[in-house]
Parts: C-alpha cells; sequence; structure tokens
C-alpha cells in the first residue's frame, strides 16, 4: 500500500492554492503557467544541489505559509522605512501587495517616465511590459525563480523612455508584515535606449516571527542606456530572503548593481546579468557586513554574449559572531565575445572564531582574446595596521572601526547618492557596534 | 621620566633583551647604538607596546606610570611615541583623517576638548611645512605609495601633531637620503623642548651629527654594555663593535 507523504515542495506550494489571476492579460497567465510547469520538475532545493550545498533550507521548508493577502499598515510605520534624506519618488509594497496610498505614481501617458506598480501596468500599458516581463527568466531550473513568477502579485513598474532621465531615483520599499507571510514582489524596469533610471530597493519587515521575501528584479537596459541599482536588505532574523535579478544588456549601455545585504535570517542573491550587445559594461558590487546567526549567499552570473563588453565585479565582506557568508562568482564567455574584459575580486575579513565565508569563483571562457581575471581572499584586519593607528593613541575599537570603513569603503563608493550612501553607513556601523566594544575586552 | 630596570622581553621564546637599564630624563636625547641582532628595534617595539613580545622580567616606569601595564593606544595618551622603522601602508584611510582621529582620541585621552576644525587645520599646516611635507600627501592613504623618505618625513609629521613627551625613533634615519635626514633631523630639533626627551635609535653615527645626542648607549646582546658621550658615536662608527665586545670579555677575566 503507498503512504502518502507530504514533501517541501507540497507544503510550500500548497498554500497558494486557490489565488486567482484570471483577471490578467492571457499574455500574462501564460508566464504563470509555464513557471507551474516547470515547477512540476523541480524539488524544493536541498543541499544536495550543487546551487544550494552551502545554504540549509530545510527550516524553510517546514513552514505552513498562509495564502497571500495584503496588510493594513499606518503611514507613520511606512515613512520610517523611507531613507532620510533621499528626494525620491516612492513606491510601497508590504508581503507583495502595492500601497497607492504611500506611494509617488506617475502614469501619465505623455510623461518621460512612468512610475507605478506592475499590476496597473499590465493593464495600462501592456505594450510596454509585454516585451520584457519573464523574457528574462533566464532561470527556468530555479525553483524560487519559478515560485515567484508562478505566484506574485505585484511589484514596482519603472519605464524610462528613449533619450529620457529619470529625475529623481526611485525608492522601492518593500515591507513584510506578519507571521507566515510568504511575499512574492516583482519588480520591472526597462530603461529604453539612451535613457537614465536610479532605483534603490530596500526590504525591511515591519514584525513577523517567520517570514520569506521570494523576489525577482527584471531591469531591461537598452542601447547605451545607463541604469543604476541599489539594493539594500535590512529584515529581520525570522526572515528568509531569496531573490534573483535579472538585467538584460544591449550595446553600450552600463548597468550597475551595489548589493548590501545587512539584516536577515537567511538571504540569499542570484544575479544574472547578460552582455547582449557590444561595448557594454556591468558593475557589480556587493558590501556585506554581517554579525549574529546570518547566513547570506551570494552567486552572481554574468554572460558575456558578445564582443568588447567588460564586467567589474567587487565583493567585499565582513564576518562577525556565527555568521556565514557564502560567494559565487560565475563570469561566462561566449565564443565570439572577443576582446571581453571581466574581472573579478571578493575579498572576506573575519572578525571571529566561529565566522565563516566561502569563495568559489568560476570562469567559464570560450573565446581566446580576452582578459579575465579573478581573486578570492579570506582574513583577518592587518595587524600591523591595527597595531600602528594603536600606536597613534586610537583605541582598538576605533582602529578596528576605521580599517573597517576602509576595507568596507571601496565599495561604498559606488553607490553614488550621498543618501543612500549615508544609510548604507550607518546600517553598517549598527551591525558592528556592540561586537567592536565586545572585541576590546 | 622613562625608567627601565632589569628588563628582558623574549619573542617566540627567544630572549632578545637580557637585562636592560636605562633612565631618560626631561630636555634628554638618548641613542641606543648596537650592531643587527642587538636588541634595539625590541627595545623601541617593548616600549610602544607590540603584542608579540612578551616581557619576562624588569619594569618599565613612564612618569611614575607602570608602562607595561598599558595598551598601546593608552601609551600614546600618556605621550609615548615610537616612530616605525617601518611606517604601515593603510590603504583606504587617508591621512588627514588618520591624524585628525589620532589627535582627537590623544586629547580625549588627556581631558582635552576635540580640536575645531580650524584649529586643527592650522595645527595640520603648521606641522606639515616643519618637515616640508606635501599638503598633497594629506588626501591620500597613509603611507600608500609614499616614497621611503615620505614615509619617515610623515612619521615625524605625526609625531609633531601628538606632541609626545618621550619620542622614539626606530632607526628613522636607515634609507633616508641626505636631504631627507636633513629635514628629518630639522624637526626633531624643532620639537625638542625642556620637558620632553628622546631615545634615537640608530645603526649609523651620521643621524647624530644632526640630532646631537646627550649621551650615547651601546647595546650589545640585550644589554647596554656601555655608555659615553656623543664622541663615543664618532669612536663606533669608526672601529665597529669588536673593541666592546674585546673590552668587555677582559672585565670579565
Amino acid at each position: 500500500m503507498a503512504t502518502l507523504t507530504v514533501t517541501d515542495k507540497d507544503r510550500f506550494l500548497i498554500n497558494q492554492e486557490g489565488q486567482d489571476f484570471s483577471h490578467e492579460a492571457k499574455t500574462f497567465i501564460k508566464i504563470r503557467e509555464l513557471a507551474l510547469k516547470n515547477l512540476k520538475g523541480l524539488d524544493f532545493p536541498s543541499n544536495k544541489l550543487e546551487d544550494w550545498k552551502y545554504t540549509n533550507l530545510k527550516e524553510l521548508g517546514k513552514l505552513e505559509f498562509r495564502p497571500q493577502s495584503a496588510a493594513n499598515i499606518h503611514a507613520d510605520k511606512i515613512n520610517e522605512f523611507k531613507i532620510k534624506n533621499l528626494d525620491a519618488y516612492f513606491l510601497v509594497f508590504v508581503n507583495g501587495f502595492f500601497e497607492p496610498s504611500f506611494s509617488d505614481v506617475i502614469e501619465d501617458k505623455e510623461s518621460d517616465f512612468l512610475v507605478t506598480n506592475l499590476n496597473t501596468a499590465k493593464k495600462e500599458f501592456i505594450k510596454l511590459v509585454e516585451p520584457h516581463l519573464g523574457t528574462q527568466t533566464r532561470a527556468k531550473d530555479q525553483f524560487f525563480v519559478n515560485v515567484n513568477s508562478a505566484f506574485s502579485q505585484d511589484g514596482a513598474f519603472i519605464y524610462v523612455k528613449s533619450k529620457a532621465k529619470l529625475d529623481k531615483p526611485v525608492q522601492i520599499i518593500h515591507l513584510v508584515d506578519g507571521d507566515l507571510v510568504a511575499a512574492y514582489p516583482r519588480n520591472l524596469i526597462v530603461v529604453e535606449k539612451f535613457a537614465q533610471a536610479k532605483v534603490v530597493l530596500t526590504y525591511d519587515t515591519i514584525e513577523t516571527h517567520s517570514a520569506l521575501c521570494n523576489s525577482i528584479n527584471e531591469v531591461v537596459v537598452e542601447e547605451g542606456a545607463l541604469v543604476q541599482l541599489d539594493k539594500i536588505q535590512n529584515e529581520n532574523t525570522n526572515t528568509y530572503h531569496i531573490s534573483a535579478d535579472f538585467a538584460h544588456q544591449a550595446k553600450d549601455s552600463t548597468f550597475t548593481i551595489n548589493t548590501l545585504p545587512a539584516n536577515g535570517k537567511v538571504i540569499r542573491n542570484n544575479l544574472n546579468i547578460l552582455l547582449n550587445g557590444s561595448n557594454s559594461t556591468a558593475n557589480l558590487f556587493g558590501a556585506i557586513c554581517l554579525n549574529g546567526n546570518i547566513h547570506v549567499d551570494n552567486q552572481t552570473f554574468v554572460d558575456h554574449a558578445k564582443p568588447h563588453c567588460e564586467s567589474n565585479e567587487l565583493y567585499k565582506t565582513v564576518v562577525n559572531d556565527q555568521a556565514t557568508a557564502i560567494f559565487n562568482g560565475k563570469i561566462y564567455v561566449n565564443k565570439i565575445a572577443q576582446k571581453t574584459n571581466a574581472f573579478q575580486s571578493n575579498a572576506n575579513i573575519l572578525l571571529s572564531e566561529e565566522a565563516k565565508a566561502n569563495a568559489k569563483p568560476q570562469l567559464e571562457i570560450y573565446a581566446d582574446d580576452v582578459k579575465c581575471s579573478h581573486g578570492c581572499t579570506i582574513g583577518q584586519f592587518d595587524d600591523e595596521a591595527l597595531f600602528y593607528l594603536r600606536a597613534r593613541g586610537i583605541k582598538e575599537s576605533t582602529a578596528q572601526k576605521v580599517l573597517l570603513d576602509a576595507f568596507i569603503g571601496e565599495v561604498l563608493d559606488h553607490i553614488s547618492n550621498e543618501a543612500v550612501r549615508a544609510y548604507a553607513n550607518q546600517l553598517i556601523a549598527k551591525n558592528f557596534k556592540s561586537q567592536f566594544a565586545a572585541l576590546k575586552n | 621620566m622613562l625608567k627601565i630596570k632589569g628588563l628582558k622581553a623574549e619573542i617566540e621564546g627567544k630572549e632578545i633583551l637580557k637585562g636592560l637599564n636605562l633612565e631618560v630624563n626631561p630636555g634628554e636625547v638618548h641613542a641606543i647604538m648596537g650592531p643587527n641582532g642587538s636588541g634595539k628595534s625590541t627595545l623601541a617595539s617593548v616600549l610602544a607596546g607590540r603584542e608579540e613580545y612578551e616581557v619576562t622580567a624588569g619594569s618599565v616606569h613612564f612618569e611614575g606610570k607602570d608602562l607595561l601595564e598599558l595598551a598601546p593606544e593608552e601609551r600614546a595618551g600618556e605621550g609615548v611615541f615610537l616612530a616605525f622603522q617601518y611606517p604601515v601602508e593603510i590603504p583606504g584611510v587617508s591621512n588627514i583623517n588618520f591624524i585628525k582621529t589620532a589627535v582627537n582620541e590623544v586629547r580625549e585621552y588627556r581631558g582635552l576638548p576635540n580640536l575645531e576644525t580650524k584649529e586643527f587645520m592650522t595645527l595640520l599646516k603648521e606641522k606639515q611645512q616643519l618637515v616640508e611635507l606635501s599638503g598633497k600627501l594629506a588626501n591620500r592613504s597613509v603611507n600608500e605609495g609614499f616614497s621611503g623618505g615620505e614615509k619617515k618625513r610623515n612619521e615625524i609629521f605625526q609625531m609633531a601633531m601628538l606632541d609626545p613627551k618621550l619620542g622614539v625613533l626606530d632607526e628613522t634615519d636607515s634609507g633616508l637620503d641626505i636631504d631627507a635626514l636633513r629635514i628629518v633631523s630639522h624637526g626633531v630639533n624643532e620639537l625638542k623642548s625642556k620637558d620632553n626627551a628622546f631615545v634615537v635609535v640608530t645603526h649609523y653615527q651620521r643621524l647624530l651629527d644632526y640630532i646631537v645626542p646627550d649621551y650615547v648607549h651601546v647595546l650589545l646582546d640585550g644589554k647596554i654594555v656601555k655608555t659615553g658621550s656623543k664622541e663615543l658615536a664618532l669612536e663606533l662608527e669608526e672601529k665597529g663593535y669588536d673593541w666592546i665586545i674585546k673590552e668587555l670579555e677582559e672585565e670579565k677575566l
């Protein structure tokens, strides 16, 4: 007699049954159906998969999430998540649902740009959404990419018309609130030829004892366009964050993504950059300062598909307490991608005995005229530098802060907006303040 | 000011200082000379509080305080300054922020308020001029890409900014050309007063042409074996150290 067992995958998907997306246009329903079909052949990720070797999701698999629903939020609650002194358009989402009353919506058809939610865009601007949504889901074997694609309720839609410039950055605020919440925000950013946009993504928690934020960001960078994304993850220690960021670059374009995972339970970032036009540049920077028990796993994939492109990747990590940092950076250079310049560097500093860092660079090069380099280091703060600072009267805790700032500063300098950089600095300082005091004793 | 009695220190189980005695009073300049491996740099490192060295016997008192009990930053706060033989490069930390942090932390230790930006800038300019250190270096990372001479001038500049009571110069002259040597020495001489003192650790006599010592000590095998006036340095330069070793052996007999 066969026994009926509930797998982690069943448990994970069962709570989404009954979500109704039938009001959507056929083209979007197709994306969801395709994702569901993909999911049939995929298991809930376990450590047996090479991709998930170092990140354990066993506990997550046992959680019985509630069906998605919007939450009631007060305005003053929202305001504290707006980055201080940031002159920006704000889009607010809670548990994956749009909060229009707290958002600055621009959906004037005559405007050079649109700042709105994806559900509105799917109806009002279907011609701008359809060619791009889901097409970058170049990861059909990724469980969480498909879960998001099947069940995402909403997300931001940012569109900048050819040759136009988004006059202010957009801060997309995503909040998690409530227990057993699984949120699936999905943002689409389309920047047309020679246009420019800066977007700041912040992920925070209002309150929860167990939650998952499974997000996707799709970015279309057309010919000669310039896009910068700052992604700051600051959820509470009960929240899992699993995200995938896709950039699709045409020729002469530049895309920069700054990733700053500051707080959470488990954070997994999958960056997937396709350099699909010659002379395009991708910059991937990560500032990872971890304490407590947080586990952060950054996976990057840069696909050099065309010649004369450049990718610069710099991930710097400082790990304290029992925290863990994983870095897996893959660079793929296609046979035709001659004159590729691809640089990757991952430097880790461990501050405690129990802190862990794992670095794995991967280069796959099929062109013969390329410049590629990668380097990984794992170490401690330079004792000589520390002694030098102390010999000049600087307290040990201050000296460590000075060295930390110098180390991480090289990455933070790439965040061009001062208010965002100040916020990033503040999060890092907060993470390390008590620790440096403790180290002194 | 500084009283060292019977100091023994070792690194990785190897004894380097074997019972060193030295007394330094305000207004004095002491030169410590000796061949390689005699313990000159160890003495400087122990005074500054380098943790790799273990003090196994003896005492070091600075103005009545047990210096060995203090952390490196507390020693700096008390007024001990070590000019490094090999100044450390610190990428990403600008020279100006570094010295500003140091000045204010030392002031805090001494119970003084932080310097106002304007006061700080005035002091900075004055002390940069003292060692002819280009203002351009202020915004560069600490010692990164500095020439040998610039590094040493930067040490003396820091010393001038922190205004110590006791300056310990660890082979500050090594690797300097004559111009740099002149500038560094001029800086030290300008800082000299009746209230402070210097211990100049050197391998060569030539530095002592510029920074004139009141006492010259010979350090051999972890002990000060001979003390004399500045003429002793000239004698060492001329005859080396062998004659002292011989003298010592004869004494033993």
